[in-house]
């Protein structure tokens, strides 16, 4: 009897042990900080092949989310098999006996969500996809790794640099980094927009060519219209249109507007302290004269989605497009891609965003803003997880080989075989050549980046002007009311901007 | 049985109980605890939350898409109280009233049977039909009704009665098959003797159906009211609360504030307070409502 509540009692201590030594076995790191600088040995080696990952021996799976670029996947609607950033991986496994790397093959509806979820459970992909703005704004702060100092080291897999900084896009880096100058991802693609349309429509309709000016665009819908045809049918995206415009508009203040933070680039710094300023704002005249002419446009369109969100239509009106029910569809530079996968019938052209003139309305300065709505807001955005966010990255090494990772893909040659492979993104950093499909659109990119908008001072700013915008242009309310709408939710943005990010606007 | 042997019947049965018990507390009550705290913090999901006291309540009372989505939570619980009783109440007398019981067992089946189809469905297929060119303006058209032709969702005066209205003819398998079986529990004495005192047809409906079917209403309301206000899958699938906020309810904002927005403390916030609203409504129509009549 004794034995037995002995065995009992001690098989109970071994668990109880066993239990408390398995909560602490991951603390040994926790102290440090999540976002603190790199080791000044290992990554800055500056040899190839000179890992920080291999140096401290840590042996392990890395996971990856990799967005369109995941290779072989099966789970994401649409993509392609893709190969590229497999190889890569695999020639990193090679390279780095003990390292797998394991790539998240799942679509995420709600990605943000997604994010916020995984990472307050401490589950987080070791890398993920993250662009700029939800980096910066949207996603929790301290979910991302700070890159900003291993930018200014050297990058062991591109010996012909002196920093890994040099080696990327240097406004692309300055326009994404957050309001305390930081950088959350390495940024390596570029969407471009451009208005798709159905080349047998325009036949029909007798239009032999596109618009090559705003009011020739808005002569082209009316001549659909008159035919019968549905000229175009979707939901304006706001953002996407204030950015054309808007950077039409104030391109002569751009270089004032993109230097309030003293860096290149319009940051959600920038643009908060324009917006407080009353330079992007309605009380300058400009900020909203671009609306009655978009709206004489969208009055040539099919009303039903005007007031509609992109997110919940937009693949409805996509479809349309395919379809062949609409004759003109403004998208991203994936659209090719779609209309191929989707077998369609007629053949595609595209036309850039117009030039504006003085006749088209007297705020333009001609500036060709073609490439404004597009940038570096693709796939090839990658972060690393911090450890608060990523139990797994408190084991020892572990950050560091996941960061030698991202440094091996990061180099010129990786984001140009991993980008144009998929041949709906242009890579962006020096010393990249675009895939053959996408040099029409390259052009895009190839231009300075002298975009603006205002959706950076806050994460809810953008869905709540496109409400307005909706509103306004499907008749329900009309430009006095809209420009106070847009007032307000401008006012509130920076009220939160501020709070949030505890900044003095005011002093700038 | 002896006190001992009593009180180890008694204690059997709690242990059998308690490990559910262990699990609703851990799984419903603490999260509803952390909801109420949380509400006086600000908390990104992801951070330590900070204690700000009642600062999202402040934020509340002048939040304009709140106030905007309450108005719409009104109209929706009212139309939906109203959807939710009268046509499955109709429907199930009509039933009841069939002299066959097999006929009576066929039409119950039928009225049930749609039960089976995912409510994500139904959603999905409304939006197609109210779609520009979706069935119902085509129906409009083919009955030379087209002057009738809406934007159902796409028109911020008529896509919150659009949302509600889908469904029609509205019966509810859940709440006919509740008003049924309150109208089988009427004995067969009460009707027997209605029936003499010439209490037929309508008569019998207003002053023996309807009242005995109090309970049953009592609990059809407070559900609906419950499952309207906190309804979020429709107008979030449909519209996301466009245009504009037009179909914007307080659990969208709340759904939007904390999932989007990263704002869980003031998600939270309007949760303690919609709990509240529920809470005072329930008893209410629980007052007002009374069984024993």
């Amino acid at each position: 009897m004794i034995t037995n509540k002995l065995a009992k009692s001690s098989a109970a201590l071994i668990a109880l042990g066993l239990v408390l030594s398995a909560c602490g076995g991951n603390n040994a790191e926790e102290g440090q900080s999540a976002s603190s600088a790199p080791a000044s040995s290992g990554t800055a080696s500056g040899t190839a092949g000179g890992a920080s990952g291999a140096a401290n021996g840590w042996k392990g799976t890395i996971t990856m989310y990799a967005q369109v670029y995941t290779p072989n996947s099966k789970n994401i609607a649409g993509l392609k098999q893709q190969k590229a950033l497999q190889e890569v991986a695999s020639e990193y496994e090679a390279a780095h006996p003990g390292i797998k790397i394991e790539f998240v093959d799942e679509e995420f509806k709600d990605y943000t969500q997604t994010v916020r979820v995984k990472a307050a459970a401490g589950e987080m992909f070791d890398v993920f996809w993250g662009q700029w703005a939800e980096l910066n704004n949207t996603f929790p702060k301290g979910i991302a790794e700070d890159l900003t100092p291993y930018f200014s080291q050297p990058n062991p897999y591109i010996p012909g640099k002196a920093t890994w900084g040099e080696a990327m896009n240097a406004t692309v880096v300055s326009e994404t980094k957050s309001p305390d100058g930081k950088s959350y991802n390495i940024n390596g693609d570029y969407v471009a927009t451009a208005f798709f349309y159905n080349k047998d429509l325009f036949a029909k309709a007798g239009i032999s060519q596109p618009p090559a000016s705003w009011s020739e665009l808005i002569e082209t819908t009316k001549k659909l219209k008159d035919a019968g045809i549905t000229a175009m049918s979707q939901a304006p995206d706001y953002d996407w249109f204030q950015r054309h415009f808007l950077s039409d508009f104030y391109a002569k203040e751009f270089e004032q507007i993109a230097g309030f933070d003293q860096s290149p680039g319009v940051s959600s710094l920038d643009q908060s302290v324009a917006v407080a300023k009353g330079m992007l704002n309605t009380s300058d005249p400009r900020f909203m004269g671009w609306w009655p002419m978009f709206k004489s446009l969208t009055d040539n369109w099919k009303p039903d989605y005007l007031s509609s969100e992109p997110g919940v239509v937009g693949s409805n009106a996509r479809n349309d497009f395919l379809a062949g029910k609409t004759a003109i569809f403004y998208d991203g530079s994936w659209l090719p891609e779609n209309a191929k996968d989707a077998k369609v019938s007629f053949e595609l052209g595209s036309f850039n965003f117009p030039v504006l003139t003085q006749a088209d309305t007297p705020y333009t300065t001609g500036t060709d803003v073609s490439g404004a709505v597009g940038g570096p807001n693709a796939a090839f955005q990658f972060a690393v997880a911090t450890k608060q966010a990523n139990a797994s990255m408190k084991e020892a090494g572990k950050q560091a080989a996941v960061i030698d990772l991202l440094q091996f893909v990061g180099t010129p040659k990786n984001v140009e075989r991993i980008v144009n492979e998929h041949g709906t993104f242009v890579p962006t950093w020096p010393d990249t050549k675009p895939a053959e499909s996408m040099a029409e659109l390259a052009n895009q990119a190839s231009n300075e980046l002298k975009a603006l908008g205002v959706g950076g001072s806050s994460p809810n700013l953008n869905k709540n002007m496109q409400r307005i915008f909706g509103l306004y242009l499907s008749g329900n309310i009309d430009i006095a009311k809209a420009t106070s709408d847009v007032k307000k939710e401008l006012d509130g943005a920076i009220k939160e901007y501020q709070s949030k990010n505890s900044v003095d606007l005011g002093k700038y | 049985m002896t006190g001992k042997a009593k009180l180890k019947t008694a204690l059997t049965g709690y242990a059998f109980i308690l490990p559910t018990f262990v699990f609703l507390i851990w799984f419903t009550y603490y999260p509803v605890y952390q909801a109420l705290i949380g509400a006086f913090t600000d908390w990104d999901g992801f951070n330590a939350p900070r204690y700000i006291g009642l600062d999202n309540f402040v934020r509340l009372m002048s939040d304009e898409v709140l106030r905007q989505s309450t108005i719409n939570a009104l109209i929706w619980v009212v139309l939906s109280i109203v959807l939710a009783v009268v046509p499955p109440f109709l429907v199930a007398e009509l039933i009841f009233q069939l002299k066959r019981e097999r006929a009576q067992y066929i039409y119950r089946t039928l009225f049930v049977l749609p039960i089976v189809i995912p409510g994500i469905v139904t959603i999905l297929l409304w939006r197609f039909l109210y779609q520009g060119e979706g069935a119902i303006n085509q129906l409009l058209e083919l009955i030379g009704l087209g002057s009738l032709q809406q934007l159902w969702l796409g028109d911020p005066n008529i896509a919150l009665y659009s949302i509600i209205l889908m469904g029609f003819p509205w019966i509810s398998a859940f709440n006919l098959l509740i008003f049924y079986s309150g109208l089988q529990n009427i004995s067969t004495e009460v009707l027997e003797a209605a029936k003499l005192e010439g209490a037929t047809g309508w008569k019998r409906v207003w002053r023996i159906d309807i009242p005995s079917s109090f309970p049953q209403l009592r609990l059809i309301i407070i559900l609906t009211l419950i499952g309207s206000l906190q309804n979020i899958v429709p107008p979030l699938i449909m519209t996301n609360g466009g245009p504009g906020y037009s179909t914007y309810v307080p659990i969208l904002h709340m759904y939007n504030v904390s999932t989007v927005n990263g704002e869980f403390g003031y998600g939270m916030s309007i949760a303690l307070v919609m709990f509240v609203v529920i809470l005072l409504l329930t008893l209410v129509n629980m007052k007002l409502v009374k069984s024993e009549s």
